[in-house]
């Protein structure tokens, strides 16, 4: 190994970098914290987009909405019949959910219409809820959150919705959902679909769209067409549409900070370039001693190429480690913010490690061989010019 | 033979590497997803069939976002067109809402 690297140089690279020590730590500082936040804000987006993906595949193939004048309106349940005799198509369920907003919190709760809490939701509900007690059609299943909310609001143990005529419809809590659902369940309120229906003022011929379960997933596509034919007014969504869309979150808002962080980045190796090709007088005179004692630009190059990536990669192993202490130890605080918003109804997750090698790699090319070369170049330019000329 | 000052970098390089090494450990062996958990999560998304995560609830666009609703930004296309900055503006409003 002592072949290919010549150790001594090492030596040498750590004592020149030791000789520099307060200007040689206050670079490791700046690049640690730059490789950390944006390590962090990725670490962030790719915990998130990874729970998404674990959730993708129990969504239903193919979701249809009626719309009129470009909004979205109720869809007629005889629809369903249509959509069930297409070929290929396993099961449609005409779909009753919606937003119920509580002024007195100012927080927008998701409500879910089940199907009279047949036996295959009830097993569903009693694994998912932490609850002994009797399911029945008038009790509400809410997310943690939203049990917070209510309780900061006085209910206690039943909650009063106002119908669209301005009465009351009181439905008890049944039970909470389980903590590890709370990234989908904390703003959810489950309730019987007729009980939905009541809140909004539906009628039975209407729900809020018809979701539809396709067995082959390669007339997924063949049958979102048909549908778009048999009935024109509707937006047909498919589960492809959905995978997109969750790429597209996260993307913008990581990408807006790649763009931020780019910025700062090249600002600072502008600077690091800036101050190492008007190389210190001191700095000067090692590289014309050196080169009067006998090294050559090669040796020379290869010492400043051993201190650059001394400090690089010292700052990115330090920001990495921060980077997943932060993230994973302590939850991300303030960062996290950028990407739950910032609503009363605060969920209390867990972002689940994600090894991400591909990021990682990402950011290590990001700010190593970039900050190496800006190093590296002005050390060229003064080395090329004969050693009495750059002692002078 | 390496001088003492060269050897605490060399020393504290290897301490890093390894500090790395344990964390990446530790964090795959109690902080990734467990099964339990994962199967819980897909019987609530079969439940109610919605999409998306409940972490921004403060306005309806934002919650279910791969879903038109009345007010959506996103309702031109399922597959979450981005406005780029005009969106952007509107939701950083006051109060969030359009």
């Amino acid at each position: 190994m002592s072949k290919y690297i010549n150790f001594y140089l090492i030596e040498y690279a750590l004592n020149s970098l030791l000789r520099q020590k307060h200007k040689n730590i206050f670079i490791s500082i700046i690049l640690t914290f730059l490789v950390f936040l944006l390590l962090s804000v990725f670490f962030i987006t790719t915990s998130l987009k990874k729970e998404l993906s674990y959730t993708v595949e129990s969504l239903p193939e193919i979701t249809v909405q009626k719309l009129i004048s470009g909004k979205h309106y109720d869809i007629e349940t005889s629809r369903l019949d249509e959509i069930l005799s297409i070929t290929g198509v396993n099961d449609a369920y005409a779909r009753v959910w919606g937003y119920y907003y509580f002024t007195n919190a100012g927080v927008n709760f998701t409500l879910v219409g089940i199907e009279e809490f047949e036996s295959q939701y009830k097993n569903s509900l009693q694994n998912l809820v932490d609850t002994t007690t009797d399911f029945n059609t008038d009790n509400a299943y809410v997310g943690k959150g939203v049990l917070e909310i209510m309780k900061q609001n006085y209910f206690k143990d039943y909650f009063k919705f106002i119908l669209p005529d301005g009465s009351f419809k009181k439905v008890n809590i049944g039970g909470t959902f389980k903590a590890d659902t709370n990234l989908e369940s904390n703003d959810v309120i489950v309730l019987s679909k007729e009980n939905t229906r009541q809140v909004y003022g539906m009628s039975e011929n209407y729900a809020t769209d018809i979701v539809v379960k396709v067995l082959n997933p390669d007339e997924i596509e063949t049958i979102a067409q048909k549908i778009k034919q048999i009935y024109p007014d509707t937006r047909v969504i498919t589960k492809n549409d959905f995978q997109v869309s969750y790429q597209n979150i996260f993307d913008y808002k990581s990408g807006l900070f790649l763009a931020l962080f780019v910025v700062s980045l090249f600002t600072f190796f502008i600077i690091v370039y800036d101050k190492a090709s008007g190389l210190s007088s001191s700095e000067r005179k090692e590289i014309g001693v050196l080169k009067a004692i006998g090294w050559s630009l090669d040796d020379i190059l290869k010492e400043k190429f051993y201190e650059a990536s001394i400090i690089s990669v010292f700052a990115y192993i330090l920001g990495l480690i921060m980077a997943l202490f932060f993230v994973y130890m302590f939850q991300a605080p303030l960062l996290r913010d950028i990407f739950s918003g910032y609503s009363e109804l605060k969920s209390s997750f867990e972002l689940p490690f994600v090894l991400d090698i591909q990021t990682m790699i990402l950011v290590f090319f990001l700010s190593v061989p970039i900050y190496v070369a800006s190093i590296i170049i002005p050390s060229w330019r003064a080395s090329t010019m004969d050693a009495d000329e750059v002692m002078r | 033979m390496l001088q003492k000052k060269a050897k605490k970098v060399v020393f504290s390089f290897t301490f890093l590497v390894l500090l790395l090494v344990f964390e990446l450990v530790y964090l795959n062996t109690t902080k990734t997803i467990s099964k339990d958990q994962l199967t819980l999560k897909k019987e609530f998304v079969s439940l109610t069939k919605l999409p998306d995560l409940a972490i921004s609830t403060e306005a309806t666009y934002i919650r279910h976002r791969s879903l038109t609703c009345v007010f959506d930004i996103y309702k031109d296309d399922g597959t979450l067109r981005e406005y780029f900055p005009s969106s952007f503006v509107i939701m950083n409003s006051n109060k969030g809402n359009i």
